[in-house]
């Protein structure tokens, strides 16, 4: 991209995200607007669309593959024969905002499911009066209690837990004969269960954890960090970063002249300067030389890839993909949802959830996000196999994808 | 070696942040809690400059200074000014705060910013440590900026004048000051300080919307530690805050730092109450 145009595309995006944040609300603000009937399967998707920069962001994601999906599922006959029609509730991200909204929604017009895209904050508000209105829902945002049965017994969650990440290292880790782990977490609390689920699941899995060593997201230099993780003499450094905390854990490798494997979790893959050529961004240059990320393979462009290219495509077709496509979980939901209503042969919650529990039905159900969801009648979390990450190195970012 | 010049560039960084904490509180006795976010500023301001526009660097750091000089300004006049009690100018500027890392989201988005510092962006070897040219930069911009300060202060009427509003502002009026301008005038200095040396802060740390907050608050301890008004006093307390930080990541852990910096600022105080450098004083009633 040429500099000269870099605020003109600025204003542009900015722009454009305006009209796409119009187009999603005007054009999904009700299911009337969809010619929604007392018949049609109704779907409400919680998103903080009018937040703040990277969260409306993932959030917008988050909402265009949910329209995607049922895009989809109403192609093939929605669920259980019923049409299926979608309504967008903008929560701000903010708990107290999806709870009135919610509650609002629910007593006007009572929706068949309800998709949660997060932050956990959100999910803890809005599960209770979920489960007291006994609807089916989806979760981005997981909470300690959200993927129990016993407590939620109509919630899923869609999005991997850290463990279940950090469990895909394993192989990766075997195939590069990587023996000893060094750790470097942010003290977020998404950054302590990170360092928490590595220490133990690396040393189960026959490991050495030289070093786990945290940073204050406010600091500003992790040079001395990295070098304490430097003297412990690990084969490899497992990094969780997002955003100006990454940029400066590759300058302190930079400036320790510290040559070591560093293999960076999805919030890495997230942060825009890895993605991004200079003079705005460090992809292509010797900082990253030695940095691999972890992604789904559905978040790498593979044109092979005929069911993850489709729903890039439909979520185009929407409005901009503007974050990676770890967040177009929401897609999923609903062939998950098709897929269980047509085995129980019934579109009422508590029939949908005890198929969602069936492996043929996630096994039969064309989800892309993940290729395979692992529910169980013990846990609603999606257990993601191993094969569904892959590791590579830092590329341009198109359409939510790694090209 | 390595470690020694990270926690000096990091105390840097926090002094420039307390000196413009400083500059406000002499003219005014006010604490302008926006001036981490117009140093923010001035970080993204190069940013367009050297990046977008592809300016050259001195005419960058020109323009960033006479942006944010602009950009104080504007805050004096709306945030400062009209409040009639002094100690509603805390929440005042605080929210100027708000406003300036919203402003700054809105128009530069949320990612990280890379700013290239026209001096190289490898890292060098010096006296037997690794550091960034703009570390070893800031860590002298940073003394000549406290020198320069301190001969104003000490050498013309100008620096004399605002001492002397320091010491007494209604003495000072009476004796023919314009103190509204003098307040003024140091807001737009601090803001063009700030501005001028946005390059600089932003090659180190990113442009990114939520420096102001992360140098917010370690500005202030290195004011706290210094003492209110005393420009020396944030060499020292930059130096003492950027080390302590540095040595407590490496020795004891990165969640230590913040704990031990304030150990530090909490010992001071009960030491010297008023800063290092500025004696406590009995008043007669």
């Amino acid at each position: 991209m040429s500099k000269g145009v870099n605020m003109k595309n600025r204003l542009v995006t900015l722009a454009g995200g305006a009209a796409a944040l119009s187009l999603v609300l005007s054009a999904c603000g009700s299911g009337s607007e969809d010619g929604a009937s007392s018949d049609d399967y109704k779907v409400i998707v919680l998103g903080g669309i009018g937040g703040e920069g990277v969260l409306a962001d993932n959030a917008l994601t988050s909402v265009n593959s949910a329209q995607a999906g049922v895009k989809f599922v109403n192609k093939s006959g929605g669920v259980d024969g019923r049409k299926v029609t979608i309504k967008v509730i903008d929560d701000s991200a903010d708990p107290t905002v999806a709870v009135t909204k919610l509650r609002e929604a629910i007593n006007s017009d009572k929706p068949d499911l309800v998709l949660n895209s997060g932050p956990s904050t959100v999910s803890d508000a809005t599960l209770p009066i979920l489960k007291q209105n006994k609807i089916l829902s989806f979760n981005i945002g997981p909470t300690q209690t959200s993927s129990d049965p016993k407590q939620f017994p109509l919630n899923f969650d869609l999005s991997a837990s850290a463990g279940d990440q950090i469990q895909a290292y394993l192989p990766y880790f075997g195939e590069k004969g990587y023996k000893k782990v060094g750790v470097l977490h942010g003290s977020s609390s998404y950054g302590e269960v990170f360092a928490k689920s590595s220490e133990e699941i690396f040393s189960k899995g026959g490991l050495e954890v030289t070093a786990n060593k945290e940073y204050d997201v406010a600091a500003l230099d992790m040079s001395a960090q990295l070098a304490a993780i430097r003297d412990t003499k690990p084969d490899v450094l497992v990094l969780d970063a997002y955003g100006a905390p990454l940029g400066y854990v590759l300058k302190g490798l930079e400036k320790l002249g510290w040559d070591i494997p560093v293999i960076g979790n999805t919030s890495v893959s997230a942060t825009g300067i890895i993605s991004t050529e200079p003079p705005s961004g460090v992809l292509g240059t010797a900082v990253v030389k030695n940095l691999v990320m972890q992604v789904y393979k559905s978040t790498k462009f593979d044109p092979a890839a005929t069911g993850v290219n489709n729903a890039v495509k439909t979520m185009k077709g929407i409005g901009p993909i503007k974050a990676t496509l770890i967040l177009a979980y929401n897609y999923d939901a609903l062939p998950l949802v098709a897929a269980a209503a047509e085995k129980a042969g019934s579109s009422e919650p508590a029939d949908i959830a005890k198929a969602l529990e069936d492996s043929s039905v996630q096994e039969s159900a064309d989800t892309v996000i993940l290729t395979r969801y692992n529910f169980t009648a013990d846990d609603h979390a999606p257990n993601p196999n191993a094969d569904e990450f892959a590791f590579i190195p830092p590329s341009k970012l198109k359409d939510g994808q790694f090209q | 070696m390595t470690l020694i010049w990270g926690g000096l560039a990091l105390g840097a960084v926090y002094a420039l942040v307390a000196i413009g904490y400083n500059i406000v509180f002499i003219a005014s006795k006010t604490f302008n809690f926006a001036q981490a976010q117009l140093m923010m500023v001035g970080a993204f301001v190069a940013y367009s400059g050297l990046v977008t526009w592809d300016l050259p660097w001195p005419l960058v750091v020109l323009m960033a200074g006479v942006v944010v000089a602009v950009v104080a300004a504007i805050e004096e006049r709306i945030a400062i000014r009209p409040v009639k009690d002094v100690h509603n100018v805390l929440v005042t500027t605080l929210g100027a705060s708000i406003f300036l890392d919203g402003a700054v989201q809105l128009i530069w988005g949320s990612q990280p910013l890379t700013v290239p510092f026209f001096g190289g962006n490898d890292a060098v070897t010096i006296a037997g440590g690794r550091a960034y040219p703009v570390e070893i930069a800031l860590i002298v911009i940073v003394i000549l900026l406290v020198g320069a300060l301190v001969l104003i202060s000490r050498r013309t009427m100008v620096g004399l004048v605002l001492l002397g509003m320091s010491e007494d502002r209604e003495a000072a009026q009476l004796r023919g000051v314009n103190v509204r301008a003098m307040a003024l005038s140091a807001f737009v200095a601090a803001g063009a300080i700030a501005g001028l040396l946005g390059l600089f802060v932003g090659s180190k740390t990113f442009a990114v919307s939520t420096l102001g907050a992360a140098l917010a608050l370690k500005g202030f301890v290195v004011l706290a530690i210094g003492g209110f008004g005393s420009i020396p006093g944030v060499l020292v307390g930059g130096t003492l805050v950027g080390l302590v930080e540095a040595y407590a990541s490496r020795y004891l852990g990165g969640e230590y730092a913040n704990l031990s910096v304030f150990l530090i600022l909490i010992a001071v105080l009960l030491a010297r109450p008023a800063g290092l450098f500025v004696r406590s004083k009995e008043r007669v009633v």
